[in-house]
C-alpha cells in the first residue's frame, strides 16, 4: 500500500471519526447545535493558514532551487488553501447570522481571511494566465513571496483600525466553553482535516507530476517543431517559400 | 577578446515556447566579418533565432556564446549593448517624435546631438524628425530603427525582415549598416524573404527548417 | 558608457510622461472617470448631506485606490515586446526600468489625487483638518499605489489578462494604504496623532520599492 493511499484512508477514517464525535457531543451551552459548525469552520481556517504557509515556503524554495516539484507543491497547496478559505468564510457566515445577527462583521480576523482568499485566488488566476511552465512557476513564486510580505502589513493595519474603532463593532459572542467532550471533538476535527489537506495536496501533486510527464513525453524528439504546422497556402501560384 | 574568436557559437540549441519546440538541435557559428543570411517558412523560428543570438532568450537545451558571453551567464548583460536588433515591429514610442525616439536611444549610447542629427540625415529623416511615430509610415519607422542602430556602433547587427517597408531609395541602408559593422570586424545576420536583395552582401545563406539550420540549396 | 541608475530611471520616466502628455489618457479619461465615480456613489448610498460629509473622505480614497490602478494600466505605459527587447539591448538596468515606470505612474496618480480632491470636497462638503499633513499623506499614497501597481504589472507581464488581473491582485494588498489614508484624515479631524499611520505608509512604500528593485532582474529573465 502506497504512502498516499495510507494518508487517504487515514483522512477518510479521520473525517468519519470526527463526524461521529461532532454529532455525539452534547450541544454547546450558549450556541446549541449551531456550535457544531465550528468543528468544520475552525479546522478549515487552520488548514488554509497551513496551506498558504506551505505555498510561501515552497515558492521561496522554487526561487532558490529552480526545481519544478516546489512549484507543483506551491500550486497544489494554494488550491487547497483557497478551497478551505472559501469554506471557512461560507460556514462562518452561516454560523454568524444567527449568532451575531449579521452575515459579516469587520473583525480583523475575518477581514484578513477575506484578504487571504482574494490574494490566493489572484495567485491561481495569475498561474492560469501564463502558459509557459517555467515563466508560470517563476512569476507565481515571486507573487507568492510578495503577497506574504504584504499580508502582515495588511493584518497589522486592519487590527489597528479595529482597535481604534472598538465602539463601532457589533455584538460579538463570548469565548466558547471548551468542555472535555467538545475539546476532544474539536481536536479530532483538526487532526482529520490535516490528513485531508495532506491527501488532497498529494493527489494534486500526483496530477501535476502526470501533467509534467505528458509535457516531457511531448517534448521528445519526435514531437514536431512549431514551424511544421505551417503549410503553403492552397491557392494558385503559391509555392513553398523554401 | 581575441579578434579571431567566433562572435556567435551555438551548439545543439533548443528553444521552446510553452510546450512547443521551436528550435531543436541547432548549430551555428559566425566569424568576425561574416554576413549570414537566414531564410525559412513562416513560423520556422527565424525571429526566435535572432532573439536568441541577441541573448534576449535563454535556450531550453544546448549551449551557446555570443561575443564570448554564455547565453545563460550574467556576462550576457554586459555584451548586449554591442548587439543591435531590428525586429519586424518597431521598438519606438508611438507618441514621441522620430527625433525624440533617437535622442532616447542616444542617451543610453552616449551619443551627442551632432551624432543624432548625423544618423537622422543618413537615413533621410531630417525633415521628418519632428513627426510623431504614430503619424509615420511603416517605412519611416523602419528608417528610424536604422538610425538608432547607427548610433550604437554595434558589433553584431540582426535584421528581421531586413527590407520590410523600405522603398527603393532606402533599400541600400541595409547594406550600408552591414558594411559599417563588418568593417569593424563585426558580423550580421539577415532574415529576409527577398534573397535577390540580400545576396550581394551575404557570405552564406542558411535555411531554417525543422528547428535547425541547413546549408541553403 | 553606461548611464547611472537614476539617470536611466529618469529617462524612462521622462519618455513615459511625455507620451502621456500627448495621449492625455489620464487627464482626459481616467481623471474624469474618477470624478464620475465620485458623483455616482451617492446615488447608491443616499445623498444625505451629513452622511456624505461623514463618509466622503473614505469614498474619495476608495476611488483613488480603485481608479488609480487604471493609471498604471494606461496605454502610454504599455510596453510591447519590441520595446522591452530594445531596453534590454541598450543595457537598461531592469531595476531602473522599474523605478522609472513607478516614478511616472506616481506622478500621474498624484495628479489624479490632486484634481479629484477638491471635487470630493465640493461634492461631499468634506471638512478637512490639518491641511499641511496632506503634503505627506497624498504623495505617499500615490507612491505606494504606483509602486504596488508597477510591481504587480511586472509580475503579471505581458499577459492579455493584465488589464483585469493587475487590479484584482493589487486591490487586496492596497488595503493598508486605504486605511492609512482615511485614518490619517480621521485622526486629524479628531486632533489625534497620525504619526503611526504615516509610518505605516512609509514602511509600505519602502517595502514595495525594495521588492520592485529585487524582483526586476529575475523578472527580466523570465519570458
Amino acid at each position: 500500500m502506497t504512502r498516499r493511499r495510507i494518508i487517504e484512508i487515514a483522512a477518510i477514517a479521520g473525517l468519519g471519526g470526527a463526524l461521529i464525535t461532532a454529532l455525539v457531543v452534547p450541544p454547546e451551552r450558549t450556541q446549541g447545535d449551531l456550535a457544531r459548525l465550528l468543528f468544520v469552520h475552525v479546522p478549515s481556517i487552520w488548514i488554509a493558514y497551513l496551506a498558504f504557509s506551505v505555498t510561501l515556503v515552497t515558492s521561496a524554495l522554487y526561487l532558490w532551487k529552480r526545481e519544478m516539484r516546489w512549484d507543483r507543491l506551491a500550486a497544489a497547496s494554494a488550491e487547497v488553501g483557497v478551497f478551505f478559505t472559501g469554506a471557512t468564510i461560507l460556514i462562518g457566515m452561516i454560523w454568524g447570522k444567527p449568532t451575531w445577527g449579521v452575515w459579516w462583521t469587520w473583525d480583523a480576523r475575518l477581514v484578513l481571511t477575506a484578504v487571504l482568499f482574494f490574494v490566493y485566488l489572484g495567485y491561481l488566476a495569475l498561474r492560469r494566465s501564463i502558459i509557459d511552465p517555467v515563466a508560470r512557476a517563476h512569476r507565481s513564486a515571486l507573487f507568492g513571496v510578495l503577497a506574504i510580505i504584504q499580508i502582515p502589513i495588511v493584518h497589522f493595519s486592519v487590527v489597528w483600525w479595529r482597535t481604534l474603532h472598538q465602539q463601532a463593532s457589533i455584538l460579538r459572542p463570548g469565548p466558547l466553553q471548551m468542555d472535555p467532550p467538545f475539546r476532544s471533538a474539536f481536536l479530532a476535527s483538526v487532526v482529520a482535516f490535516t490528513f485531508v489537506y495532506v491527501a488532497l495536496v498529494m493527489r494534486r501533486m500526483q496530477l501535476g507530476r502526470l501533467e509534467d510527464e505528458i509535457e516531457v513525453r511531448l517534448a521528445s524528439s519526435h514531437q514536431e517543431v512549431a514551424g511544421a504546422a505551417v503549410a503553403p497556402p492552397r491557392i494558385e501560384g503559391a509555392v513553398d517559400s523554401v | 577578446m581575441n579578434s579571431t574568436a567566433n562572435l556567435v557559437e551555438l551548439r545543439d540549441i533548443g528553444v521552446r515556447m510553452g510546450r512547443t519546440p521551436v528550435l531543436r538541435g541547432l548549430d551555428l557559428t559566425i566569424e568576425p566579418g561574416e554576413v549570414v543570411g537566414i531564410r525559412g517558412a513562416n513560423g520556422s523560428g527565424k525571429t526566435t533565432l535572432l532573439r536568441l543570438v541577441a541573448t534576449l532568450l535563454r535556450p531550453s537545451e544546448g549551449t551557446g556564446r555570443v561575443l564570448g558571453a554564455g547565453l545563460t551567464d550574467p556576462a550576457r548583460y554586459e555584451i548586449r549593448r554591442q548587439v543591435a536588433l531590428i525586429g519586424h515591429v518597431p521598438a519606438l514610442y508611438d507618441e514621441l517624435t522620430l527625433e525624440e525616439n533617437t535622442k532616447f536611444v542616444a542617451r543610453f549610447c552616449g551619443a551627442g546631438a551632432e551624432r543624432i542629427a548625423e544618423v537622422l540625415d543618413v537615413v533621410g529623416l531630417t525633415e521628418a524628425r519632428t513627426r510623431r511615430v504614430r503619424e509615420c509610415s511603416a517605412g519611416m519607422q523602419r528608417r528610424a530603427e536604422f538610425a538608432r542602430v547607427l548610433l550604437g556602433n554595434p558589433k553584431i547587427v540582426l535584421f528581421d525582415e531586413a527590407h520590410s517597408g523600405l522603398d527603393a531609395s532606402a533599400t541600400p541602408l541595409v547594406e550600408h549598416v552591414i558594411k559599417s559593422v563588418v568593417a569593424a570586424d563585426g558580423a550580421a545576420m539577415v532574415v529576409s524573404h527577398q534573397e535577390d536583395r540580400t545576396a550581394p552582401f551575404t557570405d552564406r545563406v542558411l535555411e531554417l527548417d525543422q528547428g535547425r539550420l541547413w546549408e541553403a540549396a | 558608457m553606461s548611464l547611472p541608475f537614476w539617470s536611466q530611471a529618469g529617462e524612462i520616466a521622462r519618455a513615459d510622461l511625455r507620451s502621456e502628455s500627448r495621449t492625455g489618457e489620464v487627464m482626459a479619461v481616467t481623471i474624469p472617470f474618477g470624478a464620475v465615480a465620485l458623483l455616482l456613489i451617492p446615488f447608491g448610498i443616499g445623498t444625505d448631506a451629513p452622511l456624505l460629509r461623514q463618509i466622503g473622505v473614505g469614498i474619495y480614497w476608495a476611488v483613488v485606490l480603485l481608479f488609480g490602478m487604471l493609471v498604471a494600466l494606461r496605454r502610454s505605459a504599455a510596453e510591447g515586446p519590441a520595446q522591452r527587447d530594445l531596453l534590454g539591448l541598450l543595457g537598461v538596468d531592469p531595476a531602473a526600468r522599474f523605478a522609472g515606470r513607478a516614478l511616472s505612474t506616481g506622478v500621474l496618480v498624484l495628479a489624479f489625487e490632486v484634481v479629484l480632491g477638491p471635487i470630493a470636497i465640493a461634492l461631499y462638503d468634506a471638512r478637512i483638518t490639518g491641511w499641511a499633513w496632506l503634503i505627506l499623506v497624498v504623495p505617499m499614497v500615490a507612491a505606494g499605489l504606483a509602486l504596488l501597481s508597477t510591481l504587480i504589472g511586472s509580475i503579471v507581464g505581458g499577459s492579455g489578462a493584465a488589464p483585469a488581473l493587475v487590479p484584482f491582485l493589487v486591490a487586496p494588498l492596497a488595503i493598508p494604504m486605504l486605511l492609512a489614508a482615511t485614518q490619517s484624515l480621521e485622526g486629524l479631524r479628531l486632533g489625534e496623532s497620525i504619526l503611526a499611520w504615516l509610518l505605516l505608509l512609509a514602511a509600505m512604500d519602502l517595502v514595495l520599492a525594495i521588492a520592485g528593485v529585487l524582483t526586476a532582474r529575475p523578472l527580466q529573465e523570465v519570458r
